[in-house]
């Protein structure tokens, strides 16, 4: 996890809602793309989220360098429009594991605390 | 849903981020429009589709904040507006001494309404060479001061009034056409 976190720049961690795009992008693997993750987290999480909110964290992650992007064909079902497809880089992955990790190091012992509350 | 709608909706994302991706997110919400149709009524379905379009804005808006293109639009805009009044009292006090050998009463006037013009146009021409949207901006920024102005002070002659806020807009988006024409002449 040290390792991890000294490979990321400082105040790298992800936000929750970034670390919920990016799970949902890894889980729908090449059919990633913004309708598809948008419900993906819905359906997982029972979270309403916007389409916008979803293309607004993308592109964060993007010029972050954790994910790309690629413009598929336009198909008849989108009134012609082309769909915006997401993949998760190798920074990415790391980004993933150091916050997860983080997260899990800093919860760790304090199950039995949330239960007695 | 009717071309009409959709383009509308286009067209308000458009103006919150590139138009590729604006494209890819209508394709988006009609997909999962037509989807939700297959169970959902009409009326549920485009209750559904407004609501996604409207915290859609708020989200976008916030990270078109956050991606600094409005900011840097405001602040060119600002700044030009800024600009412009130091221009036109440079302008004025420069020519208004020229106006005095003038009989005429309308000499100052003329000279008041020549420095707002002129200026306007070379604030409007370098807010377009940085963003075109910045004039667009310093053009409603103008005409809307223009409008508080001429509200709060003392009544002018029709003539003088409506030169203002007639000239002082279309001086700042000729400048900004000028600039435009420039750099397609220059590519």
């Amino acid at each position: 996890m040290f390792y991890l976190a000294e490979q990321m720049p400082r105040g790298d961690f992800l936000g929750s809602l970034e670390q919920i795009v990016m799970l949902a992008v890894m889980r729908l693997g090449t059919n990633a793309y913004g309708m598809t993750v948008r419900r993906e987290i819905e359906e997982r999480t029972g979270r309403e989220i916007s389409i916008g909110a979803v293309y607004a964290t993308l592109e964060r992650l993007e010029a972050k360098g954790y994910v790309s992007s690629f413009t598929g064909e336009p198909t008849a079902e989108r009134g012609g429009r082309a769909k915006r497809h997401f993949e998760i880089e190798a920074a990415g992955h790391l980004a993933l594991n150091a916050s997860q990790n983080a997260l899990k190091n800093m919860s760790e012992g304090l199950s039995r605390r949330w239960k007695r509350a | 849903m009717s071309p009409s709608t959709l383009a509308l909706s286009q067209r308000i994302l458009a103006r919150l981020m590139p138009p590729a991706q604006a494209e890819a997110l209508v394709g988006d919400l009609l997909e999962e429009r037509r989807l939700r149709l297959q169970a959902g009524s009409q009326v549920s379905v485009a209750g559904w589709y407004w609501r996604q379009l409207a915290s859609s804005v708020s989200a976008l808006l916030w990270a078109s904040v956050r991606r600094g293109a409005w900011l840097i639009t405001v602040v060119t805009a600002v700044a030009s507006y800024v600009a412009a009044v130091g221009i036109q009292f440079v302008l004025w006090s420069a020519l208004s001494p020229m106006t005095s050998p003038m009989t005429s009463k309308s000499g100052p006037t003329v000279v008041g309404l020549f420095s707002f013009v002129a200026a306007l146009a070379a604030c409007g021409y370098v807010a377009a060479s940085i963003r075109l949207g910045a004039a667009r901006l310093l053009a409603f920024l103008v005409f809307a001061t223009t409008c508080a102005m001429l509200a709060i002070s003392m009544p002018a002659s029709l003539w003088y009034e409506g030169s203002l806020l007639v000239l002082g807009p279309v001086a700042t988006i000729a400048g900004a056409a000028l600039s435009g024409r420039l750099r397609r002449v220059r590519l």
